[in-house]
């Protein structure tokens, strides 16, 4: 049985497909996606408006707190309850247990990277969330328009949207390489749930980031995180501008470029530590 | 192209080691386990030699622990060699390009190759696109797979659903959709019925036989190497005890015999004659109770054997059998019986050990 030589050909299709049967996966179960993706991200904000109510009610109608009112802070959970949906989440990579279990061990032997399927995954989430979030707006934008955050301009909306993709892209590279770690440790698991609590305070999904005392901000804007979540929120009010957009994206491209770099460093020695366990 | 006798696949003092440390026992063992550890290395192959060719199929058994699933890992590259040399096509097997990887396959029957969530058809065509599998040869291969396999009304059920031996046959049918020169098969009959069993085996000696696949198929059931294979190799302790054409082992299982005699219990043994007519024949008491007596006997003496047995003993019953293989290969284990050609030169002597059949 001789197999021509294949063609070299890019990941394309591979890329395509497996995000189409990502997609089949998710919508599979009924239940499982209202519950694992419709709600998601719903219940925070929901709480944090209730606490903020609490506080600026304490503090007297028309109180300002470090540069927020109380509507600009219903906006900005408005905008968190759309924004975070597509941020991808820590929950939708399972990496670390393919590695525990050896589930890996079958895509080593396939001539591919096995990067591409988590990719498709991401690709998956990505589009999956951008609808949920459009159809989330809507619902928002019709039952309390007064309140609900609409885009200062279209080529602000292109700037947010620019932020959160790539701030997606480094969220999930930061998840991947933490996964990539359970070539080494069996406690991912509970870095990636630290992880996660730490790019939701640091990205503002507790509270807008400008909002902390200004010592911590000046720390966390040079974060990806703040630049995911918080930041894209702001720009869609018209609080941050055009030039911050791009100093925001330079921020992003080169926490991505950094992470790409762990990543591929922590994989090739990962591989070389794996034992294949349970075949 | 590759000739005919290429040499695909070889292993040249291959050594794996796997690092662990002592646990202690008790409170102040767990603490000191937790402050100070104890580090010991696993050998889990102590220097492996082997060469395979194109075309053969080679069975790989031997005892739990004996490093089977070790060595197609190292082989497959799923592991790197601690100390040694693995190569598949010609290129380390650590370093497998996918050139190489599109001429393998590996089917393992304890972790699903395909996809749990999807249906079998879903999966084989990912299967596809990473094999860059042209589309007329996918849908013939998938069709006359599955109908050899007897599956083909179930490739749209979600894999999940199916029962194990369904799983086993579309993995198969998974594994040999991009026309693999070289399949490793680890346990691919692990907890199946009867049938599906043969059904795979067939499948194996079939596409082995008429498409000239390489097949390296690791067991713990000596039906399958038997029926699917040609040569055989057994591991212990990491290490090759026996390499060498299965129809070798089975010439010598056909000259030696099983004898199970039944006797009265209340009736008198002369038990010097017994050992001496036993002795004059060559045989070996393998099993004896105050009922029960079973010898191992060469094929040539056992009618005089048994004619004698009838005038030391007062025999009720009496049946005579081929010695199985697993009784062979159980030998092999301790030591004796090793054919010296195919004993490798750097094997010490195995000492006894006699592992219980069922771990063969």
């Amino acid at each position: 049985m001789m197999t021509a030589p294949a063609p070299a050909r890019p990941f394309g299709r591979l890329l395509v497909r497996a995000t189409a049967y990502e997609l089949r996966k998710q919508v599979a179960f009924r239940v499982g996606f209202l519950v694992r993706e419709v709600s998601h991200g719903i219940v925070e904000p929901l709480v944090m408006l209730w606490v903020f109510w609490a506080l600026y009610d304490s503090a007297g109608e028309g109180a300002v707190l470090r540069g927020w009112t109380f509507p600009a802070l219903v906006q900005y959970l408005a905008g968190l309850l759309v924004v975070r949906k597509v941020v991808f989440h820590n929950r939708a990579l399972d990496l670390s247990t393919q590695i525990f279990e050896g589930r890996v061990t079958k895509y080593l032997v396939m001539p591919m990277d096995y990067f591409v399927l988590a990719v498709a995954r991401f690709t998956q989430y990505t589009l999956l969330q951008l609808g949920i979030a459009v159809v989330t707006w809507c619902i928002g934008a019709a039952l309390a328009p007064e309140h609900w955050l609409f885009p200062v301009s279209w080529g602000a909306l292109c700037g947010a949207l620019a932020l959160v993709l790539l701030g997606s892209w480094c969220c999930f590279l930061l998840y991947y390489v933490l996964n990539a770690l359970a070539f080494w440790l069996d406690v991912v698991w509970s870095l990636l749930v630290m992880a996660w609590f730490v790019v939701s305070f640091a990205g503002g999904a507790v509270m807008p980031v400008s909002q902390m005392p200004p010592a911590l901000f000046r720390v966390l804007e040079w974060g990806f995180p703040y630049w995911a979540i918080s930041a894209p929120i702001e720009v869609l009010m018209g609080r941050l501008g055009a030039a911050d957009v791009v100093r925001g994206l330079a921020i992003l491209a080169a926490t991505a470029a950094g992470l790409e770099v762990l990543r591929r460093v922590l994989w090739r020695r990962g591989l070389a530590r794996y034992a294949g366990v349970g075949m | 192209m590759s000739g005919p006798q290429e040499v695909v696949l070889a292993a040249a003092g291959v050594h794996k080691r796997f690092r662990t440390f002592e646990r202690r026992k008790g409170l102040a063992g767990i603490l000191g386990n937790f402050v100070k550890r104890d580090w010991k290395d696993i050998v889990a192959l102590g220097g492996v030699d082997l060469e395979v060719r194109r075309g053969e199929r080679v069975g790989l058994i031997g005892a739990n622990g004996a490093g089977k699933t070790t060595l197609v890992k190292v082989l497959t590259g799923i592991v790197p060699a601690t100390e040694g040399e693995a190569r598949l096509f010609g290129r380390d097997s650590f370093a497998l390009r996918d050139a190489e990887k599109r001429r393998l396959a590996l089917v393992m029957g304890q972790k699903s190759q395909l996809w749990w969530d999807l249906p079998p058809l879903d999966s084989f065509k990912l299967l596809k696109e990473v094999y860059h599998i042209p589309a007329a040869a996918f849908d013939a291969r998938v069709k006359e797979y599955s109908e050899m396999l007897d599956v083909e009304g179930k490739l749209g059920i979600q894999l999940r659903q199916l029962s194990l031996g369904q799983r086993m046959k579309m993995e198969l049918i998974g594994a040999f959709l991009h026309a693999p020169e070289l399949v490793f098969l680890d346990e691919p009959t692990i907890g199946l019925d009867l049938v599906s069993r043969e059904t795979i085996r067939e499948f194996l000696v079939r596409l082995g036989r008429e498409e000239g696949v390489t097949i390296v198929l690791t067991s713990h059931d000596m039906e399958d190497i038997e029926e699917t294979c040609e040569r055989l190799v057994i591991l212990d302790r990491g290490r090759v005890l026996f390499d060498g054409e299965l129809l070798e082992l089975a010439r010598r299982v056909s000259t030696r015999r099983s004898i199970e005699v039944q006797v009265d219990p209340h009736e008198p043994i002369d038990e010097e004659l017994l050992r001496a007519l036993i002795a004059a024949h060559e045989g070996e008491v393998l099993q004896r109770s105050a009922h029960t007596l079973r010898l191992r006997v060469g094929a040539r003496a056992l009618p005089e054997l048994v004619r004698g047995l009838f005038d030391v003993l007062a025999v009720r019953d009496l049946a005579v059998e081929r010695q199985p293989l697993e009784l062979l290969i159980k030998d092999l284990y301790r030591g004796g019986a090793v054919p010296e050609a195919a004993r490798p030169e750097r094997l010490p002597t195995v000492p006894a050990r006699g592992p219980e059949l069922s771990d063969v």
